[in-house]
């Protein structure tokens, strides 16, 4: 009865094990081809096995070797590749992958696999390494021996740039391919063959300046293979210029940024790019392709495009790369913000304002509220009246007091007026109604406690600088009579950032009526670094001078400072040391210590 | 009585046989309303002759072609269509209104292969009909740019745009999406030679390719010797498992040396007797390691190593290649230039007084700037040196024929008629090394030079022009193509491949007795089906009253099943599906006759043939060991009317080199059966 039962296991096996295999039956084919050397059959067979069970490795070993039969070299080393991806363990699999690669021309791949399996202990690999490496070695070194004595040899730089680069050296095969090339520019495939070393560099930038050097004027077989390792997007037009920086000579490549120029609207550019081509009338290329400028077919990387020529300065350019890229997708936010912020700094606010009006719909909150910021700040300053309210309450260790400064501004933006008209309220107020009085001292400018009205004008603002002037009375709001009021000058203020690192600098020029008609200078300064987005540390530089050598308007200080924003709020911390330069009359001590903790809040409409 | 039970025989064969005729092949092209010549030289590598009137089986028609042709593809014909047209839109081909710029293509057959056009051609973009077979697409658009589709009993090939004016400039495929369509080439030939490395065959089932290489019409393998230099059991099995092999199917083997590189190993053990440079260097150039021969010790120990190659092996020839000097830059760069062996250095200089270094030191009195005399003082040395180098090797294998007699010698040697630099370069001087020829024997195999391997098909005409002025002996020359990636801004393959490979060798069969392919594992997969076509040189192929008249200067086979008479009786050399015709006008009629034995293949120049009543009779020619397959074990072989029992091993024929006539007499058990 066992007896019965075991085959009947077994066939029961057999069968379950066909049904769960897909692949049983064309593998059970392929191995009965290749048993009898039908090895085509048996190739179809194991094909059609892969595909029902791709991720065999056994398979596309099978595969592999039936390939090497029928001298499918190239197909054996691609099947190989398949099995040692699906079993990278399987170190017999990689040598063979790693032979096969040198026999079809592929020796660098050859060479990382045998350096691989060599540092594993395989004695082959290590052999096979030996093979391929020691001819390359011996070889660097003959041509560098060469150059050396004759380091014109065209030959030899050539001859030991491919050696490098089969050697993966290639630092040594870009240097030597672009020295091959200087000797013989006529020899464009050189620069295919440095831009692909490039590449492999990682050096993008370079690369492509190569290649598009060699895609454009060249051979057509070079043309297509440059044109290959290239992205697939339209050169920007600082590639151009790099590639023509590398080969002035090519008349194909300037033909071609100058209609590159003559499309995106660049006219001096185009006919400077014209100017240097030889002949009057060039044919325009047919490889210029405005597309994404004519909108006609945007690119799908229409943005990344934009990118870049922000990045490089190139405005006009990015603005049409992203309205291209808005054409696209619509709804992409990004996009309209990033749109806003070009026509801004392109001084085109009212196209920037309805971006950045359409961006701070976005579903997405911090683009919602950068836009929503900068269109505030923008609209402001496009509409008739243009209302700017500020408040400095300011805590100082050194007058053991709390200040308040204040203004609400009104501004009248007039057609074909430079001039801006201007309506003012000013606060000025301290809690303690004076600064230490001292007997024969005049009062001090910084205890006015006075609310001031007064009409002015602004010039607009330029590289960071305005002038204005105002006239009004000065209300002392804890008693005594209305004065008055004449005050104007000269602001000045200008950052500069590097990365987290930051410089700037505030500086005033102030006629104020009221202290015997004193015109002051205020300098305030800070150097420091960006801690995250919002905190500021820095270091102060300030200094105040006036027309009139009071003392306490000649001052210099210095020391750290903390800085903290949010939204329209910064809370500063500023520890300062100073000195007064003029101490005639000055009851005080030539030096002083302040700390100064103040909310600085403003807003415009 | 022998002759009635025979003619009792072929009666009963009669009485089994079917009519048998050639097969379905296409003969003929007509080309209308497009360049013609292009297609001419396109269409004729592959066979096929242009019908000067009447009907033809393959009709090319330009774009704009008008007029009716459905009718004409149910009786077979295949239409090929250019661009746009009133024809090709009635097969549903039409044009959009988006213009494509084309310059690079893909051929579905070889996805990875870079095809480039030399210039850009603007077209419009095609719809085809959804049953058609987009054989190729323009690369970054994918607009189909060859498409062909099975009409009735024939077909329609459009193309995108004219075929360009070398006939191979766009479409290399076009021939193989042609025979994918239906088309039959009713000729080939089996008279290539093809050099082999076994470095790239070293893992494939060499009885799978022989038979493949014999289809593909090689009659010779000329095999990297420098790998079997020294003894090796695994690689010496492997030689011999190939020869056998190739043999079994008519393919003679030869030795391939490439002196002064002898092999990796003697290269190594040798550091004393290495080639130098002129800057002194060990002239390892590329992969080959040169050896100094002038060196005596050197030389002996080589020929040793010859003597020990051609002995150990059943080489049926031996290949003498490239035996001169270093390189194509000539002394332009002295990093590669060669030779600056001590001996050689030596030897210049007791015959000048001076070292031949000093040519090539600027600060030396003998420097080429200075001596214009000095230079060519020592490139005349060096031309004389390489010719001495050459009758001495040739001398050499003199000598190992005379213990095997049946031994080839072939010498490959650079052209220098067509390029004048050679000389110069690479010592290489036809004009010292052809007049050889009248007192040593061998065939003078003339390599295309690198710096021509740029130029058209129609050089191989030009070359063997040239030769003719230098050599009385033109049947003793053969030529070499040079099947690799160019150096040069080739289109529209780097590599030639497809048309550009048929014009070629075909352009090369027409000017010269004997082509060589370097080399064997270059010639794509693609290509090895129709290769054999390209060989063929017909001069006339009609059919008059079912008939066959083929013309034909050096042979050639033809499509045909079943018996056939050629020029009236009954025709001994047949394959399965080739009847072997010698030189000359034949006239094929299709019989119910067959002839008692068979030659099946035959690798030599067939000079007649006869159909005995006791078997058959043939005369050949062959510059090396002759190689015969029968269909049967015969009882007899007489070579000469001397019995040669050991010419026969089965049904394979080792035949002695030079002019035979065998006669061969079947088995008497195989005359009674049929």
């Amino acid at each position: 009865m066992i007896r019965l039962w075991i085959p009947l296991l077994l066939t029961a096996g057999m069968v379950c094990a066909q049904a769960q295999d897909p692949a049983y039956e064309p593998l059970d084919r392929a191995y009965a081809a290749l048993r009898d050397k039908h090895y085509e059959q048996a190739i179809a067979g194991f094909q059609q096995a892969i595909t029902a069970a791709p991720a065999r490795a056994s398979i596309h070993k099978d595969l592999a070797y039936t390939l090497l039969k029928v001298g499918e070299t190239v197909a054996a080393r691609e099947q190989f590749a398949e099995a040692m991806r699906l079993d990278p363990a399987d170190d017999h699999v990689a040598l063979e992958y790693a032979f096969l690669c040198y026999e079809t021309k592929e020796p660098v791949a050859a060479r990382r696999v045998f350096d691989r399996l060599r540092k594993k202990g395989d004695a082959t690999a290590a052999q096979a390494f030996e093979n391929v490496d020691k001819p390359l070695r011996d070889g660097i070194a003959r041509w560098q021996q060469v150059l050396r004595a004759a380091p014109e040899n065209f030959s030899a730089h050539e001859e030991l740039a491919r050696l490098a680069e089969q050697r993966e050296e290639l630092a040594l095969a870009a240097e030597h391919f672009e020295l091959a090339w200087r000797l013989r520019t006529g020899r464009r495939d050189l620069l295919l063959d440095l831009g692909r070393v490039l590449k492999a560099q990682g050096k993008t930038e370079q690369s492509i300046t190569a290649l598009l050097a060699a895609s454009r004027g060249a051979e057509a077989r070079v043309a297509e293979q440059a044109r290959e390792l290239l992205p697939a997007r339209y050169p920007y037009v600082y590639e151009f210029e790099s590639a023509l920086q590398l080969d002035p000579a090519n008349e194909e490549l300037r033909r071609e940024l100058a209609y590159l120029h003559q499309e995106m609207g660049n006219r001096d550019a185009a006919s400077r790019e014209f100017q240097k081509l030889p002949e009057r009338a060039p044919a325009r290329p047919a490889t210029v392709q405005p597309i994404l400028l004519e909108h006609d077919e945007p690119g799908p990387d229409a943005k990344a495009m934009a990118e870049r020529s922000f990045e490089k300065g190139y405005l006009n350019d990015a603005v049409r790369y992203l309205r291209s890229a808005y054409e696209t997708d619509p709804a992409d936010f990004g996009v309209m913000l990033k749109l806003g912020w070009t026509y801004n700094i392109l001084k085109q606010d009212r196209e920037a304002v309805r971006w950045f009006d359409l961006a701070r719909k976005s579903p997405d909150a911090s683009i919602a509220t950068e836009a929503s910021q900068a269109y505030r700040n923008l609209a402001s300053g496009l509409r008739r009246w243009h209302t700017t309210v500020w408040a400095f309450p300011m805590i100082s260790t050194r007058w053991r007091d709390t200040f308040a400064y204040a203004q609400a501004k009104a501004e009248l933006k007039v057609p074909g007026l430079a001039i801006k008209p201007y309506l003012s309220v000013r606060f000025i107020g301290d809690l303690r109604g004076s600064v230490r009085p001292i007997v024969g001292m005049g009062p001090q400018s910084l205890s006015e406690r006075s609310i001031i009205t007064a009409t002015g004008v602004a010039t607009p603002v330029k590289h960071g600088a305005f002038a204005w002037f105002e006239a009004g009375v000065a209300l002392p709001y804890s008693g005594g009579s209305v004065k008055r009021d004449l005050r104007g000058g000269f602001s000045y203020a200008r950052a500069i950032t590097h990365r987290r690192l930051f410089a700037e600098t505030t500086d005033d020029v102030l006629f104020v009526s009221r202290f015997g008609n004193d015109t002051l200078l205020y300098s305030q300064n800070r150097t420091g670094r960006r801690l995250g987005e919002s905190i500021d540390v820095y270091w102060n530089w300030n200094a105040t001078m006036d027309a009139k050598r009071q003392y306490w308007a000649n001052t210099a200080e210095t020391g750290p400072g903390v800085r903290w924003r949010w939204d329209a709020l910064q809370f500063s911390v500023n520890f300062l040391r100073g000195a007064y330069l003029r101490n005639l009359g000055n009851p005080y001590r030539p030096n002083y210590n302040d700390l100064r903790i103040g909310i600085w809040y403003a807003f415009s409409r | 009585m022998r002759s009635l039970v025979n003619r009792f025989v072929l009666l009963v064969c009669a009485a089994g046989l079917t009519s048998s005729h050639v097969l379905a092949a296409s003969f003929s092209f007509q080309v209308n309303g497009t360049e013609r010549s292009a297609w001419t030289e396109a269409l004729e590598s592959l066979g096929l002759h242009e019908a000067k009137q009447g009907s033809a089986d393959v009709v090319v028609l330009g774009a704009g072609a008008t007029g009716e042709y459905r009718s004409r593809l149910s009786r077979g014909t295949i239409l090929i269509l250019e661009g746009d047209s009133p024809v090709a839109a009635s097969f549903g081909i039409r044009a959009t209104a988006k213009q494509v710029s084309m310059r690079s293509i893909v051929d579905a057959r070889a996805p990875k292969l870079a095809i480039v056009w030399e210039e850009a051609v603007s077209a419009a973009r095609f719809d085809v009909p959804a049953q058609a077979t987009v054989f190729a697409r323009e690369k970054w658009g994918q607009a189909p740019v060859l498409a062909g589709f099975r009409v009735d009993a024939g077909a329609v090939l459009w193309l995108a745009t004219p075929l360009g004016a070398r006939g191979y400039s766009r479409y290399p495929y076009l021939p193989q999406a042609l025979t994918d369509l239906g088309l039959a080439l009713p000729f080939r030939s089996a008279r290539l030679w093809a050099f082999f490395d076994s470095a790239y065959r070293a893992h494939v089932d060499l009885d799978y390719f022989a038979p493949r290489w014999r289809a593909a019409g090689i009659s010779a393998l000329h095999v990297a010797a420098w790998h079997y230099w020294e003894r090796d059991p695994e690689a010496d099995a492997y030689l011999e498992q190939l020869i056998e092999a190739c043999h079994r199917n008519a393919i003679q083997v030869y030795a391939w040396v490439e002196l002064p590189h002898v092999s990796e190993r003697f290269w190594e053990q040798h550091p004393e007797w290495r080639e130098k440079t002129a800057i002194g260097q060990d002239a390892q150039l590329d992969w080959r390691k040169l050896m100094n021969l002038t060196n005596r010790d050197a030389f002996r120990e080589v020929s040793k190593g010859l003597r020990d190659l051609t002995t150990h092996f059943d080489w049926d020839g031996i290949n003498l290649a490239e035996l001169y000097f270093e390189s194509l830059e000539g002394h332009e760069n002295l990093a590669r230039f060669t030779p600056f062996n001590r001996d050689v250095r030596a030897e210049f200089a007791s015959a000048s007084g001076y070292d031949p270094v000093d040519v090539f030191s600027v600060d030396s009195p003998h420097h080429y700037s200075r001596s214009a005399e000095s230079l060519d003082a020592f490139l005349n040395f060096r031309a004389e040196l390489a010719r001495k180098q050459q009758t001495e090797w040739i001398g050499e294998i003199e000598t190992i024929r005379k213990t095997k007699p049946w031994l080839d010698l072939t010498l490959t040697h650079v052209d220098d008629r067509l390029d004048t630099s050679m000389r110069a370069k690479i010592g290489a001087d036809t004009s010292k090394t052809l007049p050889l020829l009248d007192t040593h024997d061998f065939t003078f195999l003339v390599e295309d030079p690198a710096t021509t391997w740029s130029l058209g098909p129609q050089r191989y005409p030009q070359i063997a022009a040239r030769y003719k002025d230098v050599t009385p002996r033109p049947e003793k020359l053969a030529v070499d193509i040079n099947i690799v990636e160019r150096y040069q801004d080739v289109y529209p393959t780097k590599q030639q491949t497809g048309l550009e490979l048929f014009q070629l060798v075909h352009a090369a069969s027409g000017a010269f007795p004997r082509v060589a392919l370097y080399f064997e594992n270059s010639i794509a997969a693609a290509d090895l089906p129709l290769l054999s076509a390209s060989g063929v040189i017909v001069e006339r192929a009609e059919n008059t009253s079912g008939k066959w008249v083929i013309t034909s200067p050096r042979g050639v086979g033809l499509d045909w099943a079943g018996a056939v008479l050629v020029d009236g009786r009954p025709w001994p050399v047949r394959g399965a599906h080739t009847v072997w015709l010698p030189p000359g006008t034949h006239a094929l009629q299709a019989t119910a006759q067959e002839p008692l034995l068979r030659v099946t293949d035959l690798n030599a120049d067939l000079k007649s043939a006869t159909t005995l009543p006791t078997g058959i009779e043939f005369v050949y020619q062959s510059s090396a060991r002759a190689l015969a397959l029968l269909d049967r074990e015969p009882a007899r072989v007489e070579i000469d009317g001397d019995a040669a029992p050991g010419a026969l091993s089965g049904t394979m024929l080792k035949l002695p080199r030079g002019q035979h006539i065998v006669t061969i007499t079947s088995r008497s058990d195989t005359r009674s059966a049929r």
